[in-house]
């Protein structure tokens, strides 16, 4: 095979892949004897059995055949003899997308179950990787990444959003213990500890919030929020995308040291706790001052300790436990959640198999993230719906957000008739406030706080960018054209350059409300333009959205040593996502200034 | 034990099949150079569990793995399957030790004891492997990731173990043939020379591939493995 017959993408893909390789990946990858011992251990194969694709060791073969093509003896001289075979077009490249990611939730119920010890879950996530960087993924996979990118959490939620609803949860949280000592502390410079959450909280789950602010108040504890990069998840675990993962990591680790904790809490979510705990600083390369804990392992200290005091009798209903795959296979919690249910519940039920060999609960790896795959997800949830039944518990209870989320979805398409909580619930509606370490001190009283005046709506604008300037930077014209067309019709000013000096000087010229940048362009680059633009204290502060043929370049750009972008975006863009994104980016801006 | 000397023809396959296992040895160390050459890597994170086990423990248990039948889900499930594993690698080391010992000391191959021994162990693990054929040929899921050298293999295994039975039965004297031994002996310089290229050299990474897994397992707190 000529590496000249093959697509752009599929010799990038060639060539990520020589850096990716480590010596574990390189043993997983020649280990395996295809014995097939795996196929009982994949929800997948097991829910399908039919189906000879859903065999773990298959979803490995698909990279182990590329490495085999590049890098064995072997399968360089005599490809066919070993299966080993490299992607050649971008059709190749969109097959091997549906298995990494359409049939497999990286559970690493198969690496425990080989008797080789191949971590077929990991090279699923190197395949995934490299698809992701060479533009190859689901849609939810790419947005979901674009927002952890570009806005720091994974759910793309705006800091006044996030902000606002802490307020309000703050506020309502107050008027239930009638404490102003209860509210949540935002950006407490020298707490003990901060507090660290998935966006879904924000987002979908907000009382969860509430739980915990409830229970470290209850404790007494000397604990904050950060204002921003709060998010402990990590979408750079189910894209593979260690970039991306060393990034949101670093900059959670960043805040942490500088509010000056002792120690980061991670809210229940088994796969932030894996990335957040166990894979950021690996893939970020840094070391980290403070201690890194599950909110479990918290809330037990807080119960042993005797700061907090719970009533299992308030639990009655039975509960089982579901172990997250992240937090069961990958970081050993599995004593910790039983200990802290039987603390705070009343009847509590064992799942089978349970712990490092429960079924995954088929929501995990992003699947809730790529709908496409939804039917063959929940085909697959009929394990896990016959664990949940025979257990006969009414709550299931799951120290996992991704499991809420998987396991909602398969009890109302199996008609389960029980419900999910996360134990920071449980532990929470279990509490006997008056019985905490903070009743044991005088109370305030204080009075029930104003409510919110009521706001009207904003008039509707005609048009979504009317009365704004955009500077479009691209040196090809169509691209030019394009982007200048789409804005256009949506109402904007647009003033154009072809190159970075250009850019620069229209910029000081016409001081736009936005400037869409091409990255690669001739002469001055987009890179050194958009440096130089944040140099300058006249443009500095002017929002900046990248919009690049080339996503590989998203890490040059965001660890420049200068405030990052508001935006990115890769070509071929859409004209309603262009639009969509510059009118979210104006709206930052403008909150924020 | 045969009565006659050793034929020329006999000495010479001897002689190579020696070769063949300093040519195996040659290959193995420089694949071993090789693994070793990819990039290492490096846990920063600090322990996950460190009152309960480490990445020594978990090394350790990842190592022991394949003689612990109950610590997985698919041995424990499959005594059966298992019981053909461990019967299937003992026929490979009685068939290596054979191939050796037959030059290196004739007198304890021939022995009743090691003969009824090693000639049960190699026709157990030709049975064994014949169902290996089938069970890959008849198994949607194992066709679909079959190559050609997964087939070749075991099929090469079998008719080594066949050769190995009627080498034994010749060196004990229960038959007659010198053909028989030099026919096993050429079968094996060649099972030791394509052995590195194939996927039978799995055993030569399987330390390797359980160390690493176990050493980042037991340091994160997850393996040995809990059950209930």
């Amino acid at each position: 095979m000529s590496s000249d017959s093959r697509s752009y993408k599929a010799q990038v893909l060639a060539e990520l892949l020589s850096r990716k390789l480590t010596r574990p990946l390189v043993a997983s990858l020649v280990s395996c004897v295809h014995c097939g011992m795996c196929h009982t251990a994949c929800h997948y194969a097991l829910a399908d059995p039919e189906d000879p694709r859903m065999t773990p060791s298959y979803k490995g073969d698909q990279l182990r055949k590329i490495f085999k093509r590049n890098h064995d003896w072997t399968g360089r001289v005599v490809p066919w003899w070993v299966g080993a075979k490299a992607p050649i077009t971008d059709e190749d490249l969109e097959a091997l997308k549906e298995i990494a990611f359409g049939t497999c939730t990286n559970c690493r119920r198969c690496t425990f179950n080989c008797p080789m010890g191949v971590d077929t879950a990991s090279i699923n996530r190197t395949m995934r990787g490299l698809l992701t960087a060479v533009g190859v993924m689901p849609e939810g996979v790419r947005v979901v990444s674009k927002d952890q990118w570009e806005i720091g959490n994974q759910m793309g939620v705006l800091k006044e959003d996030y902000l606002e609803t802490l307020e309000w949860l703050s506020e309502e949280l107050v008027a239930e213990v009638g404490d102003p000592a209860a509210a949540i502390p935002i950006d407490k410079q020298g707490a003990r500890v901060v507090y660290a959450i998935n966006p879904r909280e924000v987002k979908y789950d907000p009382r969860t919030i509430t739980n915990a602010a409830l229970i470290f108040y209850a404790a007494g504890e000397d604990w904050t929020m950060a204002s921003d990069w709060w998010d402990q998840t990590n979408f750079g675990l189910f894209s593979g995308d260690d970039q991306l993962g060393g990034t949101a990591g670093r900059r959670l680790f960043e805040r942490v040291a500088e509010l000056g904790a002792e120690k980061l809490v991670i809210s229940e979510c088994g796969h932030g706790f894996r990335s957040t705990r166990c894979e950021a600083q690996n893939w970020a390369g840094v070391d980290v001052p403070f201690v890194m804990e599950s909110a479990v392992v918290t809330m037990i200290n807080y119960i042993k300790e005797g700061r907090i005091k719970v009533d299992r009798s308030k639990n009655a209903i039975p509960v089982t436990y579901h172990d997250s795959c992240n937090l069961a296979r990958s970081c050993g919690i599995t004593e910790e959640p039983r200990e802290l249910l039987r603390l705070v519940v009343s009847d509590f039920r064992e799942m089978t198999p349970n712990r490092q060999e429960n079924f995954c609960c088929t929501g995990g790896g992003g699947a809730m993230s790529m709908s496409e795959y939804t039917p063959r997800r929940l085909k697959s949830a009929v394990i896990k719906a016959k664990q949940i039944a025979d257990t006969g518990a009414k709550i299931v209870a799951t120290s996992c957000h991704n499991c809420v989320d998987g396991l909602s979805d398969l009890i109302k398409y199996y008609k389960l008739g029980c419900q999910v909580k996360q134990l920071v619930d449980l532990t929470a509606e279990g509490l006997v406030l008056e019985e905490c370490a903070v009743r044991r001190t005088p109370r305030r009283v204080v009075p029930m706080p104003e409510p919110l005046p009521e706001v009207g709506p904003a008039p509707a604008r005609a048009l979504p960018l009317a009365g704004r300037t955009v500077l479009v930077v691209d040196d090809e014209e169509d691209a030019r054209t394009f982007i200048a067309t789409v804005l256009e019709d949506a109402g904007a000013r647009i003033v154009y350059a072809c190159d970075g000096d250009e850019a620069i000087s229209v910029a000081k010229r016409e001081r736009p409300d936005l400037i869409t940048l091409d990255l690669s362009m001739p002469g001055k680059d987009g890179v050194e333009a958009f440096t130089e633009l944040r140099h300058d204290p006249e443009i500095a502060s002017t929002p900046v959205c990248i919009v690049t043929g080339h996503p590989e370049f998203r890490k040059v750009i965001y660890d420049r040593p200068v405030p990052p972008p508001e935006g990115y975006m890769d070509k071929p863009v859409e004209g309603e996502a262009l639009v969509k994104n510059v009118r979210r980016i104006l709206e930052t801006a403008h909150a924020a200034a | 034990m045969p009565q006659h000397e050793p034929s020329a023809l006999l000495h010479t396959v001897e002689i190579v099949h020696w070769i063949a296992l300093g040519i195996m040895g040659v290959v193995y160390s420089i694949r071993v150079w090789w693994l070793l050459r990819f990039r290492a890597t490096r846990d920063r994170q600090a322990p996950g569990n460190p009152e309960r086990t480490n990445a020594r423990k978990g090394a350790l248990y990842s190592l022991a793995n394949v003689a612990m039948p109950w610590a997985m889900e698919s041995t424990r499930s499959k005594p059966f399957f298992y019981a053909t594993f461990v019967l299937f690698h003992l026929g490979v080391v009685a068939g290596i030790s054979l191939a050796f010992l037959s030059s290196l000391a004739p007198a304890v191959v021939a022995s009743q004891a090691y003969a009824a021994l090693s000639g049960a162990l190699l026709a157990v693990a030709f049975v064994v492997a014949v169902g290996r054929i089938v069970r890959r040929l008849t198994t949607p899921y194992l066709r679909l990731i079959s190559s050609p050298d997964d087939y070749f293999s075991v099929i090469m295994l079998t008719f080594w173990f066949a050769l190995a039975v009627l080498a034994q039965l010749y060196l004990a004297g229960v038959i007659q043939g010198e053909g028989f031994l030099v026919a096993f002996l050429i079968a094996t310089s060649f099972f030791l020379i394509y052995v590195p290229f194939s996927k039978i050299s799995h055993y030569l990474y399987y330390p390797f591939t359980r160390y690493w897994l176990g050493r980042t397992l037991g340091h994160r707190g997850s393996m040995p493995t809990v059950r209930a």
